[in-house]
């Protein structure tokens, strides 16, 4: 079991012909990924690592029957890409880009909402993307580090939840799914909606949250933990020694003022009953003794 | 970006909100005569990119030209929170009574423009936010149906803002709101926003930062310049395509990602003394590492050096030969660790191996920070 993303699930690949698409979906093949369908505006009748591209979302998901799609779509056009592939009817975007102007996110997000209703799910921007270890990929996430497992990961930082990952398997746990949630100052869903996910799942038996310094994504699902999750829920926040007012590699991890701190998250989650992780390497005595 | 006082201005001004009229001034010389252009008393502020700067004698009155010309020596040699002032913007001093504070920012968790507002306007704004935060009240707004005066009203009636003001401050409301959107800004802030004597508002301070991925498509009156306010690593690691932070230790780092950048530098940093935090972001080439090995080591007395990364959407066989040729290059001694996992990864080892790095294949950080420790210790 698993959530977003299974083996079975049709995915689309867009901006397939680039550099990073192509070799991207490479890797998402080798992996196991039903992969269906590419699109590039203007290239449609190619084909990438066999995979036929076409020149609209709508014509991708008529013809091949594309359910998922992934972004490899440069930032200053993720906005367009975004709303054709909305109103084409597909349920999970990924969007892994970085750069993607905030203003464009606030009416992406904003368009997703008013589409969630269907059952829209989309993540980032700059999101790995999501894994369901021995199954399928949509991202960039690099494979080996994965095992078939009921932890499920939630992560702002796509390498460290690589590391939090591989730690665990390499420990003799495994992932049901590690989702990306994107490390921008918006992004297009909340940790909250991927907990809940992680709840319903009967396969997850714990939930590992990697967050970091910025925002008050960890602070809000403090209280949706506390209030509604019956799972083991354990956190590693990266950032502790950060300096106030830079941005630290991503543009949604900087601590302004009194928000954003490490001590605010630690002290939110604490409170809610999430075990604390002074460091990643710790995640393998939680497991033993929560999941196990 | 952060925008200067005078450029923020500039576009309020240019959105209809009323600023008082200024001049620019870098010797002591231009800023009496723009004083005495403008007439007494005059005030000189100093144009930087940090904040407090009330609090730290960036703002000064001056009653007379010789007094302006003495104020401004002194401001333009004395350094703000460690940023040298360059320029002074002098205005003409304006009487008021209440200090108002509006502002619009990001509220990353809904997505959405928030609109804030607060009768506690002037330098101390920073403390009530800290200390009496229900001082500061705030609305979200529905971004696609925008803002209307009406929600501005609504907004300030609750700020307890004087009725009688609140319609002409409203507006204000909106306008900054419309710059918000204009230039893509994450804040857009007046504080103090003053009564005059004449019974309007006038926005006596403006604050602006553009979010430096839209900049690319912003019009001609808006300076391209996220550089700014960067220390000289800070600004070669941009030139480089990677983010540097330098810090005050003497271990460097360099790390595929934001998270792992962090993670590592908590992780050393619980035992050692973090010179950086260096990350690469997904654009790894052999000349970037390269680099990015100059660029640590650029800072005196690295004693170490830490490597991280993973091989997701990054070819890490290609930076591990960009770090070799540094190494060899430059004939480096100290110890060097690598931890590299990921697409690629058996290449990435045999390219470190052969160059003299220390490579460790586990896969948690402590081992390979416990490892660089181990060689540490081993040199004495």
């Amino acid at each position: 079991m698993s959530i977003l993303l299974d083996r079975h699930t049709r995915v689309l690949v867009q901006g397939i012909t680039g550099k990073i698409g192509s070799i991207q979906t490479k890797w998402m093949l080798a992996y196991g990924t039903r992969i269906v369908a590419g699109v590039t505006p203007g290239k449609g009748g190619d084909r990438i690592e066999g995979i036929p591209v076409f020149n609209s979302v709508e014509e991708a998901r008529r013809k091949t029957g594309a359910e998922a799609s992934v972004f490899f779509v440069p930032a200053p056009f993720v906005l367009d890409a975004f709303m054709e592939t909305v109103d084409a009817g597909i349920n999970l975007i990924v969007v892994v880009p970085e750069h993607v102007p905030v203003h464009d996110v606030i009416r992406m997000r904003a368009y997703a909402e008013r589409h969630a209703s269907r059952g829209l799910f989309a993540l980032g921007p700059t999101t790995p993307g999501i894994l369901t270890p021995g199954q399928a990929k949509m991202g960039i996430m690099p494979a080996s580090l994965f095992q078939p497992g009921h932890i499920g990961i939630i992560s702002r930082s796509g390498t460290l939840s690589y590391e939090m990952a591989g730690i665990l398997s390499s420990a003799g746990f495994g992932e049901s799914t590690v989702v990306g949630n994107g490390a921008d100052p918006v992004t297009l869903t909340t940790l909250v909606d991927i907990l809940k996910r992680f709840e319903a799942d009967p396969d997850t038996h714990g939930v590992v949250i990697v967050g970091e310094v910025g925002g008050i994504q960890e602070e809000k699902s403090a209280d949706f933990i506390a209030a509604h999750m019956t799972k083991p829920v354990a956190a590693y926040i990266a950032g502790r020694f950060a300096p106030e007012g830079k941005r630290m590699g991503h543009a949604g991890a900087i601590i302004r003022g009194s928000q954003g701190t490490f001590a605010s998250k630690v002290c939110a989650l604490q409170t809610a009953g999430v075990d604390i992780l002074e460091s990643p390497i710790q995640v393998i005595r939680w497991a033993k003794k929560t999941v196990a | 970006m952060r925008l200067y006082e005078h450029e923020a201005a500039g576009i309020f001004a240019d959105a209809g909100i009323r600023v008082p009229g200024n001049a620019l001034a870098s010797s002591p010389e231009q800023a009496a005569s723009a004083a005495g252009h403008i007439g007494f008393p005059a005030v000189l502020k100093a144009q930087i990119l940090s904040g407090g700067r009330g609090l730290s004698g960036g703002v000064m009155k001056v009653f007379s030209t010789e007094e302006a010309h003495e104020t401004a020596s002194k401001m333009l040699g004395t350094p703000i929170n460690g940023m040298p002032v360059k320029t002074l913007m002098v205005v003409r001093y304006v009487d008021f009574h209440t200090e108002l504070y509006l502002g619009v920012t990001v509220d990353g968790y809904t997505g959405k423009p928030t609109i804030m507002a607060s009768t506690a306007g002037g330098v101390q704004i920073e403390e009530v936010a800290r200390k009496t935060p229900e001082k500061i009240v705030s609305a979200l707004v529905d971004p696609q149906r925008g803002l209307y005066p009406f929600e501005a009203r609504r907004l300030l009636n609750t700020a307890g803002f004087p009725p009688e003001k609140t319609p002409a401050c409203a507006d204000t409301l909106v306008s900054l709101f419309q710059v918000f959107q204009n230039v893509n800004a994450i804040t857009a802030e007046i504080n103090p926003l003053v009564i005059c004597a004449d019974g309007r508002p006038m926005a006596l301070d403006a604050k602006l930062e553009i979010d430096d991925s839209a900049l690319f498509r912003l019009g001609e009156g808006i300076p391209k310049d996220p550089a700014r306010g960067d220390s000289p690593l800070e600004k070669k690691g941009r030139e480089i395509g990677v983010t540097y932070v330098e810090l005050d230790g003497d271990i460097g780092i360099i790390s595929s990602g934001a998270g792992l950048g962090m993670a590592t530098m908590d992780i050393i940093g619980k035992r050692l003394r973090p010179a950086n935090f260096l990350e690469t972001g997904g654009g790894i080439t052999q000349e970037r590492l390269y680099q990015s090995m100059e660029l640590i080591m650029m800072k005196k007395g690295i004693r170490a050096v830490f490597i991280n990364l993973y091989g997701g959407i990054n070819p890490i066989q290609e930076g591990a030969k960009g770090i070799v040729r540094y190494v060899r290059d430059h004939g480096l001694t100290i110890p060097i660790v690598a931890k590299a996992l990921g697409n690629r990864q058996e290449e990435t080892w045999g390219v470190l191996r052969a160059g003299g790095i220390h490579v460790v294949t586990q896969v948690a950080t402590e081992h390979a920070v416990d490892r660089l420790i181990e060689l540490i210790d081993a040199k004495g």
